[in-house]
């Protein structure tokens, strides 16, 4: 049979309903020829044979959908059979070259992880609705005063007021302020909470309800109405047993009682945590023009109002305000936020810098996976050849570069993805106590992972498939005679991975300078001489409650017991309480007059920080005396009361003379203070706010109901916490602890931010260090292999090993150099970006910069030492035998 | 000429696998060799045979191939493959003790006890 005839006969094959036709006919005409053969008359004979086969569209019917569906089942089973063949040769290729495969394999599931992990921080942050109603239409406000360099601070009740009613662009604007209270009576051990007066129309403003029980009303603002309170979901919980019948009972409450209208929703939080909430009231004393005492207000847009006009509303309404109060209201106005931006705070800078090494990282892992696909694809131009030669289509060569991308892929997002996944839960440790802020509920996104697997995955195929292009043009002949083991590497594609290798060296330089910028920060911080000796130091606040604790006296008594019993504590060195401990945010100002300074100008009083302390206060914290005395238990005159200074307010205030004797007060119609001491300054204001001029008073001058001790001891502070509690306790058991901890953990908690930037970006620029290490060792072994025949040439010449080696260093060092010296430019434009997270390091720190390139260039050449001495070890008789 | 028997469930198959077995052949020769043997007492419908035979294919008892027949037509020939003879052995013997026991029962001239 003829070669033609069985194409021909091929080619019909695949077609059921002619092939069955053709069958039927057949048989018909047969029958047909053997009657007429017999001597039958041809259309009797054609009769017959149709009555004889019967149903002949019936049969042709039937025989028809067997045909296909057979047909159907082979061309599945071709399907699967090459898949699985593919993939099993892709495997088998892969496992003969093990370092590539779990290089990259490695490299796309860091790359995968790591990014998608911060992206969904960075969303949980971000972008993820707060848990309100229209969150994005919610504002908050706080006073400003830009002159005296004042933002986000506390308001007042009049402006509050002025705002409420004159605004066109709320709907509604609610006041809160902070609060806690101390739960007892109950059974239970005394229990200090956060929490927040709010007035009635905060929560519906929120568009929150309480699960059982009702927000509370109106009339519930008023003094004498407002024993309510709202309990949080948790709180309910934890201390009342979820118990349904709590609402409308009453439960005491800093001494009192306090009803309870409602629970609110598990996970409801407000402002950023908390667990009671009572009405908002205030007294006259409290109206007044000056007292910025409350904290904030928090509004929701009106109906086509947006942020812009909500700020050229409240500039009308501060402007009225300012001329009808020129005294109280001298510049100042309102700061108005977006909600989430004010809850996401400071956090928001770093995720920025974050997404944006983010975008690096994936960069270079992009680069990265390119470079891989390509060196391995170089190897394989002999083996394409030898493929194609054996009479391998195009498209199945394809095929089978594909399905290793695709398993080097999947094996990679898999991993990927568990990556991601571990890192999002890891996330949590970034947070102080490992507890993130309520409205970021950290969760791995899962569009995120996708859009980041995908742009990875697709990097690696589409180089991965490089290969199968070039055996397209490539002429089969004349790359099997080529002798060369890689089938000779065009020039052009050299190049492209030479380039990549530059611009990964050059990206892991921008990332390390970052990282390293932060570090130095994060050192310089920590490092900070603090001014006061963190070591050994346990601390607790305490506030009594008004209801037993009614005079200063009766403060006065509890703290001097308590102080008293503290001292006898074994191992205690000095015990001293104050209102507030460095770091605690207790940041308060008050205005103060030095006796013989002309008035202050408008806008220029002298408000330096204010504190109440007990005479071993600090002692206590080891803050050092300059001249002059400590306070004694005497000093309890408040008529004619004493004061301390720190260095700052006598550098600032008294012209760095000796203030010991002059006097001071606290604002007008307040008795004159006989400064008697300076004390050395140290850092009360959180890092990095420097310290301010700072003023002490006795507590037993003004003896008031909040203060926090602080114990020193020889020994472990932690160790000291049963007996203090024993110590309340056996004084007044309604009297609660609150926020016990040692300075170490104060100190060390406030720098969590300063922490974590530094850690996530140094992960992050050791990631791309090995990243790019890996691409420079790649490049170059590649070369060496590629050039051994070449090397065993010079070397039968006569080149030395020593010769061979700066050969191939050569190489590199002109690939590193290129990298380190693009990556500083960069770096030197882009860091500037990080400027408002520095400390104490400009952006463009030269030390930190040459470091960076001297580490980066030594790690690379070491990278780069692996092939060069593989080729100064070259055998000139092997290398020019190889193939 | 004696009365046709309607062919058997089944039987059909067998018949088919059988012919095979003297070579490969197109469905028309299958048909001819058929009623020749049974000397036309099983009348098989013509057509019937092709959707048995195309099963049989599907089932991988039989496989067919185009070629030229002996009047230089394209015809399809169908040939036996191993499987199809494994088939044909255990439905042969199956078949035989289902005759023999009908034979007994039809042969049997008293009644069981």
């Amino acid at each position: 049979m003829s070669d033609s005839w069985l194409r021909y006969l091929n080619f019909w094959r695949r077609d059921p309903r002619r092939d069955v036709d053709d069958e039927i006919r057949f048989h018909i005409e047969m029958r047909v020829r053997d009657l007429v053969a017999r001597g039958m008359a041809s259309d009797e004979a054609r009769r017959i044979a149709q009555r004889d086969f019967g149903d002949a569209q019936a049969v042709r019917a039937e025989t028809l959908r067997i045909d296909e569906r057979m047909l159907r089942r082979e061309r599945r089973g071709e399907w699967r059979s090459a898949i699985v063949r593919d993939a099993r040769v892709g495997l088998r290729s892969l496992r003969k070259s093990p370092v590539f495969a779990a290089t990259a394999v490695l490299c796309a599931a860091l790359g995968i992880g790591v990014t998608a992990a911060v992206v969904s921080a960075a969303y949980a942050i971000l972008v993820r609705p707060l848990p309100y109603r229209d969150a994005d239409r919610l504002v908050a406000m706080y006073g400003a005063n830009p002159a005296r360099g004042i933002k986000g601070s506390n308001i007042s009740w009049p402006d509050f007021i002025a705002w409420r009613d004159d605004t066109r662009a709320f709907s509604a604007i609610g006041i809160w302020t902070w609060t806690s209270a101390t739960l007892s009576g109950d059974g239970s051990e005394a229990e200090r909470v956060d929490g927040a007066e709010v007035s009635a129309n905060l929560f519906p403003i929120l568009g929150v309800q309480p699960v059982i029980g009702r927000n509370f009303v109106a009339d519930e603002e008023t003094p004498g109405h407002n024993h309510e309170v709202l309990l949080s979901d948790r709180l309910w919980r934890r201390r009342f047993g979820a118990e349904k019948g709590l609402v409308g009972k009453t439960i005491t409450i800093d001494g009192r009682a306090y009803t309870v209208v409602g629970v609110m929703p598990p996970n409801f939080n407000f402002p950023d945590r908390g667990d009671v909430w009572v009405p908002f009231s205030t007294t006259a004393a409290d109206e007044a023009h000056g007292n910025r005492g409350y904290a904030g207000a928090i509004g929701r847009l009106a109906p086509g109002a947006t942020l812009a006009t909500a700020r050229a509303d409240f500039h009308r309404i501060d402007a009225n305000l300012e001329r009808a109060f020129p005294d109280e209201n001298f510049g100042w106005h309102a700061d108005l936020v977006p909600m989430r931006d004010d809850l996401v705070g400071d956090l928001k800078q770093p995720l920025k810098v974050f997404l944006g090494a983010v975008a690096l990282v994936l960069l270079l892992v992009c680069a990265n996976v390119a470079n891989l696909m390509l060196a391995r694809g170089a190897t394989r131009g002999r083996e394409m050849a030898i493929r194609s030669a054996m009479g391998a289509s195009r498209t199945r060569i394809a095929g089978q570069l594909f399905t290793e991308s695709l398993l080097i892929s999947a094996f990679g997002g898999l991993a990927g993805i568990a990556i991601a996944w571990l890192g999002v839960r890891l996330l949590k440790f970034g947070f102080p106590d490992q507890v993130p802020p309520f409205f970021i509920s950290l969760k791995l996104e899962p569009l995120t992972l996708a859009v980041i697997a995908a742009v990875t995955l697709i990097t690696g195929l589409l180089f991965g498939l490089i290969p199968a292009f070039r055996v397209a043009k490539v002429d089969v002949n004349s790359a099997l005679r080529d002798g060369s083991r890689g089938a000779g590497d065009g020039a052009h594609r050299s190049q492209l991975r030479r380039t990549l290798v530059v611009v990964e060296i050059a990206l892991s330089v921008v990332l390390a300078v970052g990282a390293m910028l932060l570090v130095r920060s994060y050192r310089n911080l920590a490092g900070t001489d603090l001014g006061f000796s963190e070591h050994g130091v346990l601390s607790a606040r305490i506030y009594l409650p008004e209801a037993s604790y009614p005079t200063r006296a009766h403060s006065a008594a509890f703290f001097g017991g308590l102080l008293e019993r503290l001292r006898q504590l074994p191992g205690v060195t000095a015990v001293g309480s104050a209102q507030g401990i460095p770091f605690s945010g207790w940041n308060v100002q008050t205005n103060v007059n030095i006796e013989g300074d002309p008035p202050p100008r408008r806008g220029e009083e002298l408000e330096p920080h204010f504190q109440l302390v007990t005479p071993d206060y600090f002692k206590a914290i080891g803050v050092g005396l300059v001249r002059g005395r400590w306070f004694t238990p005497a000093d309890r005159d408040s008529l004619a009361p004493v004061a301390l200074v720190n260095e700052r307010m006598v550098a600032q205030h008294f012209g760095g003379r000796d203030p010991i004797g002059r006097r001071l007060r606290l604002g007008p119609g307040s008795p004159w203070a006989t400064i008697v001491g300076v004390i050395r300054d140290f850092r009360h204001y959180r890092l990095p706010q420097p310290m301010a001029p700072a003023v002490y008073y006795p507590y037993a001058a003004r003896p008031s109901r909040q203060q926090t001790i602080v114990i020193r001891t020889g020994g472990d502070p932690n160790a000291l916490v049963p007996s203090l509690r024993a110590a309340v306790r056996e004084i007044d058991p309604n009297v609660a602890l609150q926020q016990v901890q040692t300075f170490d953990e104060a100190v060390s908690r406030s720098l969590w931010r300063q922490r974590l930037q530094s850690n996530v970006l140094s992960i992050f620029a050791a990631l791309s260090l090995g990243l790019a290490c890996l691409g420079l060792y790649g490049v170059i072994s590649y070369a060496v292999a590629q050039r051994t025949r070449e090397l065993g040439v010079r070397v039968a010449l006569g080149a030395t090993r020593r010769n061979v080696l700066m050969l191939v260093f050569g190489e590199s060092g002109r690939l590193v150099l290129s990298g380190v010296a693009v990556g500083l430019t960069a770096a030197y434009f882009s860091a500037r970006i990080l400027r408002t997270l520095l400390y104490g390091v400009e952006a463009t720190d030269v030390p930190t910069f040459a470091f960076v390139a001297g580490v980066l260039g030594v790690i690379s050449l070491v990278a780069a030492a692996i092939p060069a001495r593989r080729a100064a070890r070259v055998d000139p008789i092997v290398a020019m035998r190889a193939d | 000429m004696p009365r046709p028997i309607d062919l058997l469930q089944g039987t059909l198959d067998l018949l088919i696998l059988k012919t095979l077995t003297w070579g490969p052949a197109h469905g028309y020769a299958v048909a001819r060799w058929i009623e020749q043997l049974t000397g036309e007492v099983l009348r098989i419908g013509e057509g019937s045979l092709y959707p048995a035979l195309h099963r049989l294919e599907e089932r991988g008892m039989v496989e067919s191939r185009w070629q030229l027949s002996e009047t230089k037509r394209r015809a399809k020939t169908y040939r036996l493959t191993t499987l199809g003879r494994q088939q044909l052995r255990a439905e042969s013997d199956t078949w035989a003790q289902f005759v023999k026991a009908v034979g007994k029962v039809l042969a049997a001239t008293e009644q069981p006890a």
